[in-house]
């Protein structure tokens, strides 16, 4: 039994604005993180779809380069916000705008 | 067994020796250098003294002679540039009198400057072997462009020699008076050799030798063809094309150019004005300048390249005007100068002017045979005056001197042999050659040519201010009663001085006997030696060099033709205003006591006495017009040009501290405006894409 496509869509675009809105929305360093997971997993889901929608591999294996970006990403990230908090002693995010231009 | 010819480029390279010596020997160890200096470059100027002569009689037994030394841009598919000798009667008469001078210059250094204890001998003796090095190397040059590179140093060296007393304020600045004014007309003679260049592809004198060619001939040829014999030599007519004018009007503007170079060297009207100032130099100094080097290489250039000024009568007409009314011109305002070394300089004006004069009328020979006589006469008249200053302890001002007669009778007597020649009283060498110059000017004059007629008058005119002028000096220094202290007990001079005086006080005297045309007229003889000298036999490769194709080109090309004047009643006309002026000059100078007649010409003699402020209205083109023009087109520069630039780049600057302020470092705002420009975007799209 296959799930029509439109609904993995919907899915996708789910996760996405729940990302959009955690980055718009939060301030702690880490909830940023978290949402920018969701919007990257939310474009693999949709490319897994459509690789199986058209019975075509190269979108699974695409998938998989996105999350391994998504682990580089989250090694990047975790590190930054480790020494925001060493220097601001807390991990909010309007804290690091005193290092603007 | 080496020939002479062979030997030529050691004439110049000689005194260049002589000056790295005098250079490095007197910078590194001075103590080793005899004299100063001067021992080698006595040493130095006598030998190419006598390789010169050698040259000479190897000329004179038909050994002309054109080779290519080095090529130093070789030209692929167009011309190359080279330096190369050119030996032929003219240049070697030439080196002749440069080499002879230079070691009398020399010899007489000895007493003007060693005797004198003068500091810094190494570098003035450095700068006499470079000057008479770059004058050698004019006088020898096969082209125009080598011409031109050692006239540029010839002009260097003068500057170098005339700011010599650096420490005083005069000298400095009549150097670069001399530079920048001989640099103004330089100026046009390098655009002229340029222009020589492009238009025919070679910028040589004379053709010898394999698919060779001259600027001259081409230029021959192009003018014929243009008469309609003959063809137009290819790169020419290719080159008149693209400036799209008529052969004679086109050379004639090169000639104009090249002569920019003439009138600044040889100081003519108006580009004089530098030459009395350069009476700052060491005495001599300004006779090697005056009579053999610098002065004399723009007419000497004109006589180098005179197969191609023969064929341009526009040309020729401005040099014979320019010439005529320089000479005059200056031998007005050598009238009421009072300091023996400004007399002199304006009469070394004037007989250039006369020189000019000879050469715009078609009178080569008579412009050549005046350029040796004036080149002696000079001298000498300039070392004489050296010797006066010497005995005046450095007061240069005639009306302190008189009665230096009985003291100083060496001096007196070459002195009066120069004055007499230079006042062309008969028989002593300037009499000849202004004689036949006048003589050349006034019969092809007469023959349907009042531009030259003009030049002629004002030439004739000349000769009795000269007359007045140079007895002026003469009474005014040798004779009457002393007028000062010095005067009265002068400074001694030793052998050193007298030597070069004597040697050259003879040669005043005689030299003009080697072309006497009026007696050879009146007798028939053969006597015009030097007119034989300058023919060169019709088969000669050379024969393009020589006076009897000059001739030809000036009956052919010119339009010149000589009315029928017996040379008798002309030259007894100059004879006769020549000793009317000397003999002026006897009524109200010869006294014990003269008192200053110029006086009496009121406000003649200031206007003459400014020199017809020709300083004056030269300081107002360069401080009225030129600066003002330069003031405007530095605001320009400044102000819209720079200012557009500056514009632009304060308007980034200040947009860019504006639009920074979006970056205020929050993630979350930079996270909303990429959202918000997506759905702006994606709206756009919409829109414009008609999903909607």
């Amino acid at each position: 039994m296959a799930v029509a496509v439109e609904y993995y869509l919907l899915l996708s675009a789910a996760v996405f604005c729940t990302g959009v809105f955690g980055v718009l929305t939060r301030e702690n360093a880490l909830m940023f993180l978290i949402s920018v997971e969701l919007m990257l997993n939310s474009a693999n889901i949709n490319l897994v779809a459509f690789s199986h929608f058209y019975g075509n591999l190269t979108g699974q294996v695409f998938a998989l380069f996105v999350m391994a970006l998504a682990a580089a990403e989250v090694a990047v990230g975790l590190g930054i916000v480790l020494v925001l908090y060493r220097n601001f002693g807390d991990i909010d995010v309007r804290d690091a705008t005193t290092m603007r231009w | 067994m080496v020939g002479a010819t062979e030997l030529t480029p050691a004439i110049p390279l000689l005194p260049f020796a002589a000056f790295l010596v005098a250079l490095l020997v007197g910078h590194f160890a001075p103590r080793l250098l005899p004299k100063g200096g001067a021992i080698p470059g006595i040493l130095a100027t006598a030998g190419s003294l006598l390789l010169s002569v050698w040259t000479f009689v190897a000329v004179s037994g038909g050994g002309y002679y054109a080779q290519d030394i080095y090529t130093w841009v070789v030209g692929q598919n167009t011309f190359s540039l080279h330096f190369g000798v050119l030996i032929d009667p003219l240049s070697a008469l030439m080196l002749v009198i440069v080499s002879l001078v230079a070691v009398l210059v020399h010899v007489f250094s000895l007493g003007y400057m060693n005797d004198e204890g003068e500091t810094g001998l190494p570098r003035y003796y450095a700068g006499l072997g470079l000057f008479t090095f770059s004058m050698l190397s004019f006088v020898v040059a096969d082209n125009l462009l080598m011409a031109f590179m050692f006239f540029e140093l010839v002009g260097l060296c003068s500057f170098l020699l005339i700011g010599f007393h650096f420490r005083e304020p005069g000298p400095p600045s009549a150097a670069k008076k001399a530079f920048l004014v001989t640099r103004f007309g330089d100026y046009f003679f390098l655009i002229g050799v340029v222009g020589i260049l492009a238009t025919f592809g070679t910028a040589r004198f004379v053709a010898v030798g394999e698919g060779v060619h001259s600027f001259p001939h081409l230029a021959e040829q192009a003018l014929a063809a243009a008469g309609g014999e003959g063809t137009m030599p290819e790169h020419v007519a290719h080159f008149l094309d693209i400036v799209g004018m008529s052969p004679e009007t086109w050379f004639a503007v090169l000639g104009l150019l090249v002569l920019g170079g003439v009138v600044g060297k040889s100081a003519q009207f108006p580009l004089h004005t530098w030459l009395p100032d350069a009476m700052e130099g060491p005495t001599p100094v300004s006779a090697l300048i005056h009579a053999a080097t610098m002065v004399a290489a723009g007419v000497y250039l004109v006589a180098r390249m005179y197969g191609f000024y023969a064929l341009l009568p526009t040309v020729l007409a401005i040099i014979a005007f320019v010439g005529g009314f320089t000479a005059l011109f200056a031998a007005t305002m050598g009238v009421v100068k009072d300091e023996l070394k400004q007399v002199l300089a304006y009469s070394t004006i004037s007989q250039y002017g006369y020189m000019m004069l000879g050469l715009g009328t078609g009178g080569y020979i008579a412009a050549t045979f005046h350029l040796m006589t004036h080149a002696f006469f000079k001298a000498l008249l300039f070392l004489g005056a050296g010797s006066v200053i010497i005995a005046m302890h450095h007061n240069e001002d005639m009306w302190d001197m008189g009665g230096l007669r009985e003291k100083m009778p060496v001096t007196y007597y070459t002195f009066l042999s120069g004055s007499l020649a230079l006042a062309g009283i008969v028989p002593f060498a300037g009499f000849w050659s202004k004689d036949e110059i006048l003589y050349e000017a006034l019969i092809y004059g007469a023959g349907d040519s009042p531009i030259l007629l003009a030049a002629y008058a004002m030439g004739l005119l000349a000769v009795f201010f000269t007359g007045f002028y140079t007895f002026r000096m003469v009474f005014l220094t040798f004779h009457g009663e002393p007028r000062s202290d010095t005067a009265r007990d002068p400074h001694g001079v030793r052998w050193n001085v007298k030597l070069p005086l004597v040697v050259l006080g003879i040669l005043a005297a005689t030299v003009g006997l080697v072309n006497m045309a009026p007696v050879a007229e009146l007798t028939g003889l053969h006597i015009e030696f030097l007119h034989q000298w300058l023919v060169i036999p019709e088969a000669s490769n050379f024969a393009a060099l020589g006076y009897e194709h000059y001739h030809h080109l000036l009956e052919e090309f010119a339009g010149y033709h000589a009315a029928d004047i017996g040379p008798l009643v002309p030259g007894a006309v100059s004879l006769a205003l020549a000793l009317g002026g000397a003999g002026l000059a006897w009524v109200l100078y010869n006294v014990d006591s003269p008192t200053e007649h110029t006086e009496k010409l009121g406000g003649v003699k200031t206007v003459l006495y400014n020199n017809y402020y020709q300083d004056e209205y030269q300081v107002w083109l360069a401080e009225g017009v030129t600066l003002p023009l330069a003031r405007a087109a530095d605001t320009f520069d400044q102000g819209i040009v720079d200012g557009v630039v500056n514009g632009v780049s304060s308007v980034s600057l200040f947009a860019g501290s504006r639009v920074k302020r979006i970056q205020d470092g929050l993630v979350t705002h930079y996270a909303a405006l990429l959202t918000l420009s997506l759905v702006v975007l994606l709206v756009a799209f919409g829109l414009f894409g008609g999903w909607f």
